[in-house]
């Protein structure tokens, strides 16, 4: 009887203590728009700035508010081309930028080649935009490239 | 006891999810890269031979008419630019003014050509397989007192995307 007493008590308060994660956001992360490059030259490098509304890459970051989250790409070090051809991709210290959602123009930038945390606002939202540099070589070959960039976000307890 | 080892086996376990939510979200990266521009002197802009004193024209349709052949990505647009465009042929110290005329077809096929002005230039677009074709006629004044000869220059065409 002591045993069960003592179960029923746990049991409560295990739950009192549970109530809170079950009521959090769960984390999402939508890839909202690719980055893109365009129309390229052999020889001739293109970049495009993360604070490019169209061409720029973003993704909308939702979790729980005010938490700190931490963001890692994962980025290729070139894109895939017909035949097998590769087209050299880099990234800069300021090429990753977070803001308010749908607020690309207030950006706050980083290096989005190493980890940072950047914090969810009272709705449990963020935005994560990305721009880069694409090098064709001088006899680059003609035709349609594509890499894929991804974000891996953890909410920080 | 049983019980007890239980319930801390389903604590740890809550509490590990609430300390590794994560999640990842991926787009793309784009290019699309264009075939290099070529640009080939196909076929030389000959005279032939020419009197003292006597005007000699080559239309874009003769026979001595000069051709470029240019190659590219598909449909797309170009411009068209002579950046050497003599205004004499030279045999030595020895002049023989020319003019040009010049005109551009996506077949290979003067009669149908655009005609423009080799000094400003033009602007059109590759055919649907990337092809353009630039014709180059002219007009060569000799003097009368012309020095006998073979008089030559050199035309050079810039074609960009």
């Amino acid at each position: 009887m002591d045993l069960c007493r003592r179960l029923v008590l746990a049991l409560a308060a295990l739950s009192a203590w549970a109530t809170p994660v079950a009521a959090q956001r769960p984390l999402t992360v939508q890839g909202v728009r690719s980055l893109t490059f365009g129309t390229l030259l052999a020889g001739v490098n293109k970049s495009v700035l993360r604070t490019d509304a169209i061409n720029g890459g973003q993704f909308d970051i939702s979790g729980p508010s005010r938490a700190s989250v931490l963001l890692t790409f994962t980025l290729p070090a070139s894109m895939a081309g017909p035949g097998g051809a590769t087209l050299p991709l880099s990234f800069g210290s300021k090429d990753g930028g977070w803001s308010p959602p749908q607020q690309i123009g207030t950006q706050t930038g980083f290096d989005p080649r190493a980890p940072f945390t950047a914090p969810l606002d009272q709705n449990g939202k963020v935005s994560a935009y990305l721009g880069g540099t694409a090098q064709p070589t001088a006899n680059q070959r003609a035709g349609s490239y594509t890499g894929t960039i991804t974000l891996t976000v953890v909410v920080l307890p | 006891m049983q019980p007890s080892l239980a319930l801390v086996a389903l604590v740890a376990g809550l509490v590990s999810s609430a300390a590794a939510q994560s999640n990842s979200g991926s787009i793309t990266a784009t290019a699309q890269v264009q075939q290099p521009i070529n640009v080939l002197g196909a076929v030389n802009l000959s005279f032939g031979n020419v009197f003292p004193g006597v005007n000699k024209a080559v239309l874009l349709t003769d026979a001595g008419a000069g051709r470029f052949d240019v190659t590219g990505q598909a449909s797309t647009p170009v411009n068209l630019a002579f950046t050497s465009l003599p205004t004499n042929l030279a045999n030595g110290g020895n002049n023989l003014p020319v003019a040009f005329s010049s005109g551009y077809n996506t077949a290979n096929s003067a009669a149908g050509a655009t005609s423009f002005a080799p000094g400003s230039g033009a602007s059109t677009s590759l055919s649907g397989t990337g092809a353009l074709f630039v014709f180059l006629g002219g007009t060569v004044t000799p003097a009368v007192n012309q020095a006998a000869g073979t008089y030559t220059g050199t035309v050079t065409l810039q074609v960009t995307y």
